[in-house]
């Protein structure tokens, strides 16, 4: 039965396919990164700067 | 507000058990929470650790300490349900594990030695092939391979682990979750390396580019990888104290799992003895799933790793955080989905299928905006600090090393695009991209990054910065004087290869002519690795000095802080819907939560989905194109007349792999006028379906051999392996004489036919039970054939016998008339008779 599904489908728009998944996911990235606030960016990019714990820890 | 109250005490025990010191932090602790405007305790204490010994010590010296208490009013910057009375935090104390940083760091010198040092023998090599007086184990073929594995798994792997045990700790404000896994995890790989160094040079190879270790080595390298480092790293990150997961961390993620998953599925194999495994994938399939590997092995063990790394070493240098934190998110998700899709741009105009190659291309060109995304986001974040840069060598390195991070990756798209690759590709130009990559990305990020580690890990100043200035300017130097040369190489190969004089034959029908045209710039290159060398020799010397002038004893700072709560809800007030009141859909409104996209803030906080999210973003990617390449039966058209290899041409096969031609001869004819001329009618899919591994190169430094069977005589190969400029003057091809001196041990080809067998050749019962006579049979006939060639008499027990036996099949059975069906022998008949005399074996 596998095998039979497996014959049936067409695996030829896979290509297509992908090209689109890729491109949705990308918008998508894209958008959640535009919707970052600069706070919390900020304070994202400062995390290297220092060894020690600070506060505020979290977002 | 901020107190400071000074502690002292003798701490015994290991490094994260400081159980005086915990009383008194302890006693002290809710005390400070209990005065309400101070809801945070940071206790900082530098415990000192005895360096004459190489290992973390059994105690620790407390040589100073103090509390530093800090007031702040912002109650909702402590984690849910942990505000109020003191006493519900429960405060640990952590030191981070400089050690094993020290030990990584210390093994990317001396394996950047090695390697680059292997890098100008074989450099060397190319050009004066009689300096190994014969040695088989210093072969060009067999040496490159060192060459390759010292540089990207011994140099930049330990770098990428100095790295990864450095910044991880300090961005999860935490200890690696276990020593112990740690130094499994160092040695492991250490051992890995050793195995790598004798295995290789002894010719033990699966004869694939970048997965040349053979299957044990390779479960060591799985476990190793995943079990003990990935296992290490993702529980430091669970146990971390630091919510958001920084974006270096996100690379590293996406680091440890794919390259998990590309060794894995490229190294699937079916042992035939401790020292051989056939691929489970043949010919168009194992091409595809190992430039799948190669490919991602770029991607993932040399760019990734090194993104996190400059992700946070450049800003830790620079004084400055990352130009746009936004930008890097991008850079990120960008490069994981799209690099996965690029592997087959390694593959344009052989058999493998159009569409896949591509559908390579696109995402290879792709994938130049999120790189150079990434270049600029490095580049940038030196804004307003560029006078720093004149000053700090170290700053130097990252900047030239991110300028080539940004060549290399404008270069890689540009390669990837078909009519470029027709011209580029089996010539010198893919070498000079691969080194500016390796020399200046990798190189210039590693010791810019070591630079800046040393004297934060001995504890005192570099011996000389002049040295390091020197380090600085002599490997730019050396880069360009590696590269410039190779690239010119490259494209005169590529034009001499293709260009057709006006009767539309060849201009330079000798390849040997294209080989001599080049080789003053091989010359160049020798001068331009000496230089690398020599800079990282200056690292070395400068690296022992300051070592030697560390202090008796390193300090280790201490840290008290909480731990992260695991339930935490944000404090931060939720913006308002504006779509509350809206006479919309709830539809909409749901649609605009989710489009605030607080999830994925959600997803960035927790290291184990996010793990799985990378994991399934890259095996998706790969089924997309895996899936297709496996099952569509039109991608590898059968040819009726291709046949398995006869035992004696497998155990010539064999030879041809541990000797590691492929990296001097391809065997895949592309369908261009050019190569149709020099070679003969182009590769097709259905002719490798028996090959594995399969061996189409990437490379020309020798001749094309796919239709090398009967081009020459068996004498002639005879004569080229003893000594090739003989029969061919001007070759770079090293003597083989050792195989015209070695027996052939017969008996031990029997594993390699029965695994060959069982995935998929279809040799007969009595082929599989005569394996050795067979095998006998022919190798008597091409000696005989030699002698009456004019050679030497009773040779059939030699290697070379079977090497010829394979080269004289390459190709052939494309134009094999197929013979009239013989009936199936029984096994009960002598094997003389069971085989149709009419068809020589060494023609099957």
């Amino acid at each position: 039965m596998l095998k039979d599904l497996l014959t049936a489908i067409d695996f030829s728009d896979c290509a297509e396919f992908a090209l689109a998944l890729f491109v949705a996911a990308f918008l998508g990235i894209v958008y959640g990164a535009l919707r970052l606030s600069k706070q919390a960016a900020e304070r994202f990019a400062s995390i290297p700067l220092s060894d020690q714990v600070k506060d505020p820890r979290h977002e | 507000m901020e107190l400071v109250a000074p502690l002292s005490g003798f701490l015994c025990g290991e490094a994260t058990q400081f159980p005086e010191l915990a009383s008194e932090a302890s006693a002290l602790a809710p005390y400070l929470l209990g005065w309400r405007p101070i809801n945070r305790v940071v206790l900082q204490v530098k415990a000192a650790v005895p360096t004459h010994d190489a290992t973390f010590p059994p105690f620790f010296l407390l040589a100073s300490s103090m509390a530093t208490v800090t007031a702040n009013d912002q109650h909702d910057a402590v984690p849910n349900g942990d505000s109020g009375s003191g006493g519900e935090l429960q405060m640990e104390q952590f030191s981070y594990d400089d050690t094993i940083v020290r030990m990584f760091a210390a093994a990317t010198i001396l394996w950047g030695l090695v390697g680059t040092l292997a890098g100008l023998i074989v450099a060397v090599l190319l050009i004066l092939p009689e300096l190994t007086a014969g040695l088989p184990w210093l072969s060009f073929g067999r040496l490159r391979p060192l060459h390759t594995n010292a540089a990207i798994f011994a140099f930049a792997g330990n770098a990428i682990f100095a790295a990864i045990y450095y910044s991880t700790q300090r961005l999860c404000k935490t200890r690696m979750w276990s020593d112990t896994l740690s130094h499994l995890h160092f040695w492991g790989w250490q051992l890995v390396i050793v195995l790598a160094a004798v295995t290789l040079p002894l010719g033990i190879t699966q004869g694939k580019e970048y997965a040349e270790l053979e299957w044990p080595i390779d479960i060591l390298i799985a476990v190793v990888w995943l079990f003990v480092f990935g296992g290490n790293f993702l529980m430091t990150l669970i146990n971390r104290r630091e919510r958001h997961m920084y974006v270096a961390l996100w690379f590293y993620i996406a680091t440890i799992v794919t390259v998990a998953l590309l060794h894995v599925f490229n190294n699937l194999v079916l042992p035939a003895g401790w020292f051989k495994g056939y691929s489970v994938y043949a010919g168009v399939q194992d091409a595809f799933m190992q430039w799948w590997y190669g490919h991602n092995a770029v991607a993932f063990f040399l760019t990734t790793p090194f993104l996190g790394l400059m992700y946070y070493f450049l800003p830790k240098a620079a004084e400055r955080p990352v130009f746009s934190y936004r930008l890097s998110i991008i850079h990120f998700w960008s490069l994981v989905f799209i690099y996965i899709w690029a592997g087959p741009h390694h593959l344009h105009y052989t058999a493998l299928p159009e569409w896949a190659s591509t559908l390579g291309m696109l995402f290879s060109v792709m994938l130049w905006m999120p790189s150079w995304g990434g270049m600029i986001n490095g580049l940038l974040t030196l804004r307003g600090a560029w006078h720093k840069v004149a000053a700090d060598p170290v700053l130097k390195f990252f900047v030239v090393g991110i300028t080539f991070y940004g060549m290399a990756t404008f270069e890689g798209p540009m390669l990837s695009i078909k009519a470029i690759n027709a011209l580029s590709h089996y010539t010198d130009w893919t070498i000079a991209h691969v080194h500016s990559g390796a020399l200046g990305w990798n190189g210039f990020m590693t010791f810019g990054m070591l630079y800046w580690l040393l004297p934060r890990l001995f504890q005192t100043k570099m011996w000389s910065e002049k040295l390091v200035s020197w380090h600085f300017w002599t490997g730019t130097i050396a880069i360009l004087l590696y590269i410039i040369p190779i690239y010119a190489a490259g494209l005169m190969q590529g034009l001499m290869w293709r260009d057709l004089d006006e009767t539309g034959n060849l201009t330079y029908p000798e390849l040997i002519e294209t080989i001599q045209a080049i080789i003053p710039l091989w010359w160049l290159r020798v001068v331009g690795g000496l230089l690398y060398v020599a800079g990282v020799c200056m690292l070395s010397m400068n690296a022992v000095m300051t070592w030697l002038a560390r202090p008796a004893e390193y300090e280790v700072p201490v840290y008290t802080a909480p731990r992260l709560t695991k339930h935490y809800d944000e404090q931060v007030p939720p913006s308002k819907d504006e779509l509350a009141d809206a006479p919309v859909l709830d539809v909409a409104k749901k649609l605009n939560i989710w489009a605030r996209m607080d999830w994925h803030r959600r997803w960035e906080r927790l290291p184990v989905r996010f793990t799985v999210i990378t994991t399934i973003a890259v095996v998706v990617a790969t089924l997309f194109e895996l899936i297709p390449t496996f099952l569509i039966r039109s991608n590898v058209p059968t040819i009726a007349t291709v046949q398995p290899y006869t035992p004696l041409e497998l155990a010539g096969r064999h030879i041809y792999v541990s000797e590691g031609c492929y990296n001097c001869h391809s065997q895949m004819i592309r369908p261009i006028v050019a190569e149709t001329i020099r070679y003969g009618e182009y590769s097709k899919a259905g002719e490798f379906i028996y090959d594995r591994p399969f061996q189409w190169g990437s490379r020309r430094i020798g001749p094309d051999l796919a239709r090398e069977g009967g081009k020459q005589s068996s004498f002639w190969h005879w004569r080229h392996f003893e000594n090739p400029t003989e029969v061919s003057e001007g070759s770079v091809m090293p003597a083989y004489a050792h195989l015209l001196a070695d027996d052939l041990n017969f008996k031990a080809i029997q594993p390699h036919v029965m695994a060959a067998y069982h995935l998929g050749a279809p040799y007969s019962d009595a082929e599989l039970e005569q394996v050795e006579k067979l095998a006998r049979r022919q190798a008597e006939e091409i000696a005989a054939e030699i002698v009456q060639q004019g050679g030497p008499a009773a040779m059939h027990e030699k290697q070379a016998i079977a090497l010829i036996a394979y080269l004289q099949r390459l190709g052939t059975d494309l134009f094999r008339t197929e013979e009239p069906e013989v009936a199936e022998p029984t096994i009960e008949v002598d094997v003389a008779d069971a085989l149709p005399e009419e068809e020589p074996l060494a023609q099957r």
